[in-house]
């Protein structure tokens, strides 16, 4: 890479948002009303899955102040991101306990509430199953009866016809079976985790309006407002013209929470039916918890065949994603799942096959790691207990056989910008891997992770310079909490050459804010820092040939520094933004710049979750732990954790993303889980479900590594969606090595530690 | 049957009509318009609710609107006055202490209880203040920065 002279971009700028939030001022989903605005509440299923005998809505809708109530039949639409297998509202038969099944708009919660118990649903239930592996087995009930034949958004979404299988993922390099014949030492493992649900603490909530020419509005705290505008365009029959998707100036919190339609859907159910008038519907916290997504639950077989130097020889992977009811993501999920299932390592020959499967349980989805979680806790926990077996150090065995530039990835494609190894080098000179002493009952661990990002998909910004020269960005990136309005301003004042207080970002609406594929996958500062670097480049080349007249110089002899357009090497002759329109364009100048990102693939690759990808997310973590002998209790001492950033745009959000990320990880590793009976959540509450407190919160140091990208906008990669992803490995592994015990099961809760310690005696 | 209360609320003196029934929340948010305060759970679980009351803080969804009557409110609006940040709020900007923003008001409030009434917490002290607000975003290591550099600061301007 040239070095840059920056002045901006690489600076820890404050949060543009932060002022807003900190006053209370900033205005979320459930602050916007609507004039006419009527609220729905939503009848849902008690039962995991059943035929729907009938239903009768006609006491509901004679309550006083009831508008209307919508069942499925109302609304015989599909729709579904990966697959068309979801309808609105459940028709025929509901297939989870907590799917919606009828939804009341009223004057207000309580009378919708109330007329919710005066609907009557008479159900025949139908044999359920909740485990993914054995929903794969001949003879489990069929969850979707049509699978085969339901819509794919592209020829790689392979779902098994006659199965509860939605999509099956293969990945196959060398002969896996010569190569376990050729090992020394064969490894197998089963690691399981459980459904994590993302607890962001905004609920989710729409605003729907169908007007009687189907018009359709939607106000929602989505995270991918075209995503959504496509989805409901083609669900409902309508063009993309009709359909706007406005999204509330903040959003509290997403971790791929809020893609996809979740109180969208219900929303505008009703809302087709009742015309004419916007609908809110907020959920509460127990349908956060039982009717939107979680993490997928796991069931992961990994069979590995080493030599005994250490040396990889072979590995064959099974995963089992428990997609719940419907595909949702899973489809993609369960790709990204088994493209880095192996984990970041040279190994030559491979078998991965990674399935996403139906079960009669609330949906599993987009969720921080994509499917990093679940492959990293079996990969990483593996790798330690073959370093231990051949008697290897953990850390020298990882950089033995980790990937770095130069090498071919199981997905075919030579790796660059590999910052994977420096990260993990970090990380053990940070804890002093091999020097610092440690108490009794205390011990380290260290894992890595590796995942893909969503490839290929576009970004589109216009930066639109204002008569005084401030400017606006226009973008739909939505900001979830994860700083990209912070990233793009910096972008566009750096790149366009104006004061950070010059920018701002505009809060995303698809009649106004041009195209973005999702805020996902870590993605954003990527691509969408790409789109508005093109475009503020393209402004600035705008006003420079604007002001080549008026400075009487070429505008390759001009730039643009704080806000005044000036000759490079004379300061002094120069002019502001404010002046230059005003002078070419009296009281009603304006330069708009465009920018649109799509990365560049190689020939024949798919167009949709292709195998190639653009840039991994990579990072390395290390655990300092205390095992309590008598309780079972883990405390975490210290997590060290370092992630490739290419180039952090702004180092402290950056490193507050890792902070974050932890934490998250934290609890998926000692406490999170989501517990079922049948098909029932038994803790859908934060009474119940534990998110880590402040009392619970380990010690973190973050470090971001700059190994850069030579397509990301000064480097710079994605870092956010996978900071939590080798948390939970490097707890364990630091947990086998304070006291000899290995969990293959998460969460590492204390009974399960003390059952260990016991079986450890015994032997 | 409704209920007549008077109350204060960021210095401004309140008289309504309630129903018994109502939430502080529902009438901070639906009738006064004070939407700083956000609803997370609405089971007196997340923490996000929290304002202060009589300098104590309350879950404001799990306190009835009656029990407001002759009683001092603070919701996070009250915090700055005339445009100037209270050092709590210039703090969390200045740490990165806020990321979604939606638990935000409740930690800052948390912790202006605390330091109203103990201008030198330990990080422990601090901890326990907070460990009724959950941060689903930032995890906890910046919130706890940034009100231990306003008690720090404090402190120096005492000595």
């Amino acid at each position: 890479m040239p070095t840059e002279q920056l002045d901006i971009v690489g600076t820890s700028s404050i949060r543009v948002d932060a002022r807003d939030k900190v006053m209370g001022k900033a205005i979320y989903i459930d602050d916007i009303q609507v004039p006419g605005m009527l609220h729905g509440k939503v009848l849902r299923s008690r039962y995991p899955h059943a035929r729907i005998v009938r239903i009768d809505t006609s006491r509901a809708e004679k309550l006083p102040g009831v508008l209307g109530v919508v069942t499925g039949a109302d609304v015989p639409f599909i729709h579904g991101e990966s697959l068309l297998d979801e309808p609105f509202l459940a028709r025929d038969k509901v297939r989870y306990t907590g799917e919606g099944v009828a939804v009341v708009a009223a004057v207000d919660v309580a009378t919708a509430e109330h007329a919710l118990e005066l609907i009557r649903v008479e159900y025949k239930e139908l044999p359920a199953v909740f485990d993914p592996v054995e929903a794969t087995e001949p003879g489990a009930p069929l969850i979707h009866e049509n699978v085969g034949t339901y819509t794919r958004a592209a020829s790689n979404i392979k779902p098994i016809p006659g199965t509860n299988i939605c999509n099956h993922f293969q990945l196959k390099t060398g002969d896996v079976e010569k190569g376990f014949a050729e090992s020394d030492y064969i490894f197998e493992d089963t690691f399981t985790t459980p459904m994590q649900a993302h607890c962001c603490i905004e609920t989710h909530g729409a605003i729907a309006l169908v007007d009687d020419e189907t018009n359709i509005t939607v106000w929602a705290n989505n995270d991918s407002p075209h995503r959504a505008r496509k989805e409901i365009a083609s669900a409902f029959k309508v063009p993309m013209t009709k359909v706007r998707v406005i999204i509330a100036p903040y959003v509290g919190g997403n971790f791929g929470g809020k893609g996809g339609l979740k109180a969208e859907a219900v929303a505008l159910a009703i809302a087709w039916k009742v015309r004419n008038r916007p609908i809110k519907i907020m959920y509460t916290r127990e349908e956060e918890f039982c009717s939107t997504i979680g993490r997928h639950p796991s069931v992961v077989r990994m069979k590995t065949g080493v030599k005994q130097d250490g040396t990889f020889v072979a590995r064959a992977v099974k995963i089992y994603l428990a997609t719940g009811a419907y595909a949702e993501k899973g489809p993609t999920v369960s790709t990204f799942a088994g493209i880095s299932g192996a984990g970041p390592y040279r190994i030559p020959n491979l078998s991965i096959d990674s399935y996403c499967v139906y079960t009669n349980r609330q949906l599993a989805g987009a969720f921080r790691g994509y499917g990093g979680p679940q492959t990293a806790w079996a990969y990483e926990s593996q790798m330690d207990i073959i370093a231990h077996k051949l008697g290897l150090d953990p850390v020298e065995l990882r950089l033995r056989q980790v990937y770095v530039d130069g090498d071919r990835h199981a997905n075919g494609q030579i790796l660059k910008s590999e910052g994977l190894r420096d990260c993990l080098v970090q990380v053990a000179e940070s804890m002093e891997w091999n020097s610092k002493p440690l108490g009794k009952n205390q011990g380290r661990g260290v894992a890595l992770m590796e995942r893909a990002i969503k490839t290929p998909f576009g970004s589109a910004a216009f930066v639109k310079v204002n008569e005084d020269g401030t400017v606006d960005v226009l973008s739909s990136t939505t900001e979830v909490g994860q700083g990209s309005a912070t990233i793009v301003c910096q972008i566009v004042a750096e790149e366009l050459g104006v004061p950070m207080a010059s920018v701002r970002k505009a809060a995303p609406d698809t009649a106004f804010t041009p195209y973005d594929a999702s805020t996902t996958s870590s993605r954003s500062t990527f691509h969408m820092g790409n789109a508005v670097k093109m475009a503020a480049a393209d402004a600035k080349q705008q006003l420079l040939a604007l002001a080549s007249k008026l400075l009487k110089a070429s505008p390759d002899d001009l730039t643009i520094t704080q806000g005044k357009v000036h000759v490079k090497a004379m300061p002094e002759r120069a002019l502001p933004i404010s002046k230059v329109l005003s002078e070419n364009y009296g009281a009603s100048g304006t330069v708009l710049g465009r920018g649109y990102y799509y990365p560049e693939m190689p020939e024949g690759e798919s167009n949709y979750f292709s195998r190639y990808m653009v840039f991994w997310l990579l990072g390395a973590q290390g655990a300092e732990v205390e095992v309590n002998r008598e309780t079972g209790e883990v405390k975490i001492l210290k997590i060290y954790a370092a992630h490739d950033a290419g180039k952090a745009i702004n180092p402290m959000t950056c490193l507050d993303q890792i902070r974050g990320g932890v934490t998250l990880g934290a609890g998926f590793a000692l406490s999170e889980n989501l517990m079922f009976k049948g098909g029932t959540v038994l803790n859908p509450s934060f009474l119940s479900y534990p998110v880590p407190s402040a009392l619970d919160a380990p010690e973190i140091e973050p470090m971001a590594v700059e190994y850069a990208h030579p397509d990301g906008p000064y480097g710079a990669k994605g870092i956010g969606e996978t900071t939590n992803v080798p948390t939970p490995p490097a707890i364990a592994n630091a947990i086998y090595n304070a006291v000899g015990i290995r969990i293959k099961d998460l969460p590492i809760t204390p009974d399960k530690v003390l059952a260990a310690l016991k079986r450890k005696d015994e032997r | 049957m409704q209920k007549k209360i008077v109350f204060t609320v960021n210095g401004d003196r309140v008289e309504l009509s309630v129903e018994p029934n109502l939430t502080l929340l529902d009438l901070l948010k639906g009738q006064l318009g004070l939407i700083g305060t956000r609803e997370g759970c609405d089971s007196g679980a997340c923490g996000a609710c929290t304002v202060i009351m009589d300098g104590a803080p309350v879950l404001s969804c799990m306190t009835l609107a009656v029990r407001c009557h002759n009683r001092n409110i603070t919701t996070i609006e009250g915090l700055a006055h005339d445009g100037k940040l209270h050092p709590l709020q210039q703090s969390a900007i200045d740490h990165d202490a806020v990321q979604c923003g939606f638990c935000t008001a409740g930690w800052l409030l948390s912790a202006k209880v605390l330091l109203d009434n103990n201008p030198t917490p330990t990080r422990e002290q601090v901890r326990t203040a907070v460990a009724g607000n959950l941060c689903r975003c930032a995890g906890y290591q910046r919130i706890e920065e940034s009100i231990l550099a306003v008690a720090e600061g404090r402190a120096k301007v005492q000595e």
